[in-house]
């Protein structure tokens, strides 16, 4: 940064400088020891543990939680959150196969044009 | 009050004590908006050609006269857990525009977001199922058999993995973006690290959450430069909040940044364990649908451009696999610059984008 150029100097009509420079090499330094910090193992290791704990504690009432949708939505008789992914499934397989037909027109089209021409 | 009638009472001149004030509540207000309103990005004119699920397919209009475009089309690709519009950021600054004015056949795929019914989306389908079918189409609405294509970040990956499953399909020039292919170094790049951890379990992370949420997958990566990415874009933000330039580049990138999409749980497992963990791409032991990958198959020219101080694909990550490319034309490109910033920073104008454009040209189209 500019500021960076008259570090130690006080100058008097930049009195804000000084601070800035302070911030810029302190941000500096903090930012390279946070890098190397998230750069270890020992981060690594701390982070699995504590997502994989996380993940093993919320689990069951998560399981809870989604097994009381289910039921609630069943009691007001409508579809629950898979009945409705099993549908969405079965429109994108639609889609594929109505894109291969789009495939197979397309070749259609450029065989009748390349018959037509050599007819003409 | 004007600075000639107020007066200096304990030493203060009240007037600039006063117009200093109005200024820092112009900046706060400045930073407030640019923090939480949108850019309008993406503005680039295009036309959506082609959808499969969430997939869309876009062809941007052509701007150069006829006579000075391009045969052979180039597709972009962009990553899977992004919104591509990161390539067309912003009037003025937008790499598809840049291609766009030097008479390219410019196509977009962006992949869209996926929902609960998508969770089980690997690296199989995106490669053997959707990419074959958007080949075709491009194919089909240019009419050229031959086709090019740039892929960034995943992208890149997913383009390596099927430029080299379907060599004959009429792939020219590939061009590479941070591709993360190569894991051997485990100690280099935090993703690595942290994936390579024994308590680090993927199949747990994709069966709690189906979809692996955007905010997780962001916060992982800003955990890679924490101090940068949570304090520093923000003080650098306040300390340029004057100049409309730098304003109007940081609000475009931020839009982009801020909208965040989850990423297929099956494609993420598949990323962590068969990638990361195992190394499975450059070992050959990579097996999509019961095909083998095997980069010698992969016989397009190259160029892959790498980010020097890229923090989410170390440059190690991308030079590995160069020597097992059966390519006979292929270049490595280094660029100072991170992740992003070497296609959206300021100075991609003037370094990547040229070298790309200049590349591509001088292989004939």
């Amino acid at each position: 940064m500019s500021q960076n150029n008259n570090n130690t100097a006080f100058d008097l009509f930049d009195p804000t400088g000084m601070l800035k420079t302070m911030r810029n090499e302190n941000m500096d330094a903090f930012a390279k020891a946070m890098v190397q910090l998230v750069n270890t193992d020992a981060y690594a290791d701390a982070t699995g543990k504590m997502l994989d704990t996380w993940l093993a504690s919320s689990g069951p009432y998560r399981k809870m939680l989604d097994a009381s949708i289910k039921q609630a939505l069943a009691g007001m008789s409508l579809p629950s959150r898979e009945e409705v992914t099993r549908l969405a499934e079965r429109l994108t397989n639609i889609e594929f196969r109505l894109d291969d037909l789009d495939a197979k027109l397309d070749e259609i089209a450029v065989l009748l044009r390349t018959a037509s021409a050599r007819n003409s | 009050m004007s600075a000639t009638e107020s007066k200096p009472v304990m030493g203060l001149d009240y007037a600039q004590v006063y117009d200093q004030l109005a200024k820092v509540s112009e900046r706060f207000k400045t930073f407030n908006r640019l923090v939480t309103t949108d850019a309008k990005i993406a503005q680039t004119p295009k036309t959506l050609i082609w959808t499969l699920n969430k997939a869309k397919l876009y062809r941007y209009v052509p701007i150069a006269p006829p006579d000075q475009r391009k045969r052979i089309p180039l597709l972009l690709v962009f990553a899977i857990m992004n919104r591509p519009h990161v390539l067309d950021l912003r009037p003025g600054h937008s790499f598809a525009e840049y291609m766009l004015a030097r008479g390219y056949d410019l196509y977009l795929l962006d992949w869209g977001e996926p929902g609960p019914e998508d969770k089980d989306l690997r690296f199989d389908n995106y490669v053997l199922d959707y990419l074959p079918r958007v080949v075709r189409k491009v194919k089909s609405v240019s009419g050229c058999s031959e086709f090019n294509m740039l892929g960034w970040c995943l992208g890149a990956l997913i383009s390596t993995l099927y430029a080299a499953l379907r060599p004959n399909d009429g792939l020219k020039d590939l061009i590479l973006l941070t591709a993360p292919l190569d894991f051997t170094d485990k100690k280099t790049g935090g993703f690595s690290r942290w994936t390579s951890s024994a308590d680090f379990d993927p199949d747990r992370i994709a069966d709690t959450f189906g979809n692996i949420p955007g905010e997780m997958i962001d916060y992982g990566a800003k955990m890679l430069k924490p101090v940068e990415n949570f304090i520093g874009t923000y003080l650098n933000l306040w300390d340029k909040i004057d100049d409309p330039k730098v304003v109007e580049a940081w609000h475009a990138m931020n839009t982009w940044v801020r909208d965040i999409i989850p990423m297929a749980g099956g494609a993420y497992r598949q990323l962590i364990t068969e990638f990361y963990k195992e190394n499975r791409l450059k070992a050959g032991t990579l097996v999509l649908r019961g095909e083998r990958v095997e980069l010698k198959s992969l016989t397009a020219n190259v160029l892959n451009v790498i980010a020097e101080g890229d923090h989410i694909t170390p440059p190690c990550q991308s030079e590995g696999i160069m020597d097992l490319l059966g390519s006979r034309d292929k270049e490595v490109f280094r660029v100072r610059g991170g992740h992003i910033g070497i296609m959206a920073g300021s100075g991609a104008e003037k370094a990547t984008w040229p070298h790309i454009e200049n590349w591509l040209s001088k292989r004939a189209n």
